[in-house]
């Protein structure tokens, strides 16, 4: 059977735009919702991954306890590193965020004994053992498989977009509440929010950390998916892939989040049936370039055409 | 009469320029006070600090007899000191009715732990609130837009927006930056109206800058007058008017002093 007809290569298209669901969501609570230009995203993702890793292989942790420590370690991280930099203006928040999630991913690389540095997580128990964090996850994989009656493929598939609607589904029903309003609110204008009694900075600090456990989530499927990652997989290009989903579905809105993550991971895995000409002209590494041209390229001509997105709204986009 | 807020020596530089220079002023309980002055005389400083957008570097502020000049301005809104802009911070991709109703006070449904613990208080709250808002906008006759976008209401409709969301603070001394600034005459009656009419029904104190010197007169109780940093005046409208340093101020003093 050819690639693209294989349900195992579609499914996995599947899997990893799920998993980016819940990581670019992360991106439309801060950015979307709060108005908040957060390009370190990918620095949460990274915690959640490296911290669930670490303490099953190290400290023999429950795998789900091991989680749920990398979610609860990505919101301090998010909150400390909304203390000091909220209060800076949008730009130069910006730039502190990438700088946050550059110095983890160079952290990482460095601190071999911690992370298995930048052999990736195969070194994490030290040199000479392969180490592996994610056997737990495979069992209860299978576990899934023969309840369902499905394929692995399909099982991981059901998991992570089940945790990846009902993610959706939360933050758009926080949004429709009173908190939802005034965190849109200072979207729209910080100082109108606190000229009336708005505590900005605390909202700011809570959707900072919503984000930062979405991304942890991600993160983690992202593990369990991968089986193994180093700190390479973490760099900043991931972030701008969470930004591009969230301008391709539209911004402002949690359901147009899970169609970009779909769009995307389409056009990302599609290009590698571009075996035509000119591209067979190419090999295949450099084909692998040719996706993030024509993600760029559709981006662009959204810009052009469809500022707000696929499901954006144009009236919202138009408005001074 | 007792005052509702003191502000005294108060200072506030822009590199050497000494934007407001040891101003000092009291504003009285039910009163409406006009703040006046040429451009530059400091007027909009003066507002962000008392308001709290911006510190001052020495003096005071007190609101109702409780320091406020080092309380971020959301606190200070709280306390019942609610400030408008100059140009009107409309929330353009909100609806008009969000706007209002996002001026909500002490609603339980505005924090995340409220909205799961108190879930049944917010829900009341937002309906107390709802019915609150849309009395406001049918007040300023904005009940029409209610659902639209903020963003397509014209500068008029702005501006009572912007007045009808400060009502909703529930405010006991309400700033307002210009609130003639760009409305036509009609819409400016009718803002004075109301000005007037909740001064009397809901007794709230109103401090307001204003260019146009007749509004000033007919409204206001009291008028402080600021140049170049300084109260250089106040007192009711004839004292202010027939005051020779007022006149200067306006026209600039003819040869030397």
């Amino acid at each position: 059977m050819s690639t693209i007809a294989s349900f195992g290569f579609w499914s996995f298209v599947g899997i990893v735009a799920g998993i980016y669901t819940l990581f670019a969501l992360g991106v439309q609570v801060q950015f979307g919702f709060a108005g908040l230009l957060n390009f370190g995203q990918v620095a949460f993702m990274g915690i959640g991954a490296y911290t669930m890793a670490i303490l099953v292989v190290k400290e023999d942790l429950n795998m789900w306890l091991a989680a749920g420590c990398g979610v609860a370690l990505a919101v301090l991280a998010g909150l400390l590193l909304g203390l000091p930099t909220l209060r800076l203006r949008a730009d130069y928040f910006a730039i502190t965020t990438i700088a946050f999630s550059e110095i983890l991913r160079y952290v990482a690389t460095n601190e071999d004994r911690l992370t298995g540095g930048s052999q990736g997580t195969i070194n994490l128990a030290g040199i000479g053992k392969a180490s592996q964090y994610d056997g737990a996850w495979q069992s209860f994989l299978g576990k899934v498989e023969r309840n369902l009656h499905v394929s692995g493929d399909a099982a991981m598939l059901i998991l992570v977009w089940t945790v990846a609607l009902l993610a959706v589904a939360m933050v758009s029903l926080m949004m429709r509440t009173p908190w939802g309003r005034v965190l849109k609110s200072i979207r729209e204008d910080e100082d109108a929010a606190a000229s009336l009694g708005k505590n900005v900075f605390l909202y700011k600090l809570q959707a900072l950390a919503i984000g930062a456990a979405l991304g942890a989530v991600a993160g983690i499927f992202y593990a369990w998916q991968f089986s193994f990652f180093s700190p390479d997989d973490f760099a900043p290009l991931i972030t701008f892939f969470a930004w591009m989903i969230v301008i391709l579905g539209g911004l402002g809105r949690a359901w147009t989040v899970p169609v970009g993550a779909l769009v995307f991971g389409i056009i990302f895995a599609g290009t590698r049936f571009f075996d035509f000409p000119p591209f067979s002209l190419l090999d295949s590494t450099e084909r692998a370039y040719v996706r993030l041209i024509v993600i760029g390229l559709v981006i662009i001509g959204l810009m052009l055409f469809r500022p707000q997105g696929i499901f954006g709204s144009r009236k919202e986009m138009v408005l001074e | 009469m007792t005052a509702i807020l003191e502000v005294r020596e108060v200072v506030r530089a822009f590199g050497g320029l000494r934007a407001v220079d040891e101003a000092s002023f009291d504003v009285e309980a039910g009163s409406i006070t006009a703040l006046i002055g040429p451009n530059g005389a400091g007027k909009s400083t003066l507002f962000n600090l008392v308001s709290g957008f911006l510190s001052a570097e020495r003096g005071t502020v007190q609101f109702e007899g409780r320091r406020i000049d080092r309380v971020p301005p959301h606190r200070i809104a709280q306390r019942g000191l609610v400030r408008t802009f100059q140009v009107p911070r409309t929330l353009t991709r909100m609806s008009v009715l969000d706007n209002v109703l996002v001026a909500a006070t002490r609603h339980p449904g505005e924090q995340l732990n409220g909205l799961v613990l108190r879930a049944g208080l917010a829900r009341r709250r937002e309906r107390t609130a709802r019915e609150r808002a849309a009395e406001l906008l049918a007040l300023f006759r904005l009940d029409g837009h209610a659902g639209d976008y903020a963003g397509v209401l014209s500068g008029g409709q702005r501006k009572l927006l912007d007045f009808a969301r400060v009502l909703m603070a529930e405010p006991r001394l309400v700033l307002l930056d210009e609130p003639m600034a760009g409305v036509n005459p009609t819409l400016g009656r009718q803002l004075v109206e109301h000005v007037l009419r909740l001064r009397t029904e809901a007794g709230m104190t109103f401090l307001f800058v204003e260019h146009d010197l007749d509004i000033v007169m007919e409204a206001s109780d009291r008028v402080i007058v600021m140049n170049e940093g300084r109260v250089i005046a106040s007192g009711t409208p004839e004292e202010v008017r027939g005051d020779q340093r007022v006149v200067d101020a306006y026209l600039g003093t003819a040869g030397a002093p």
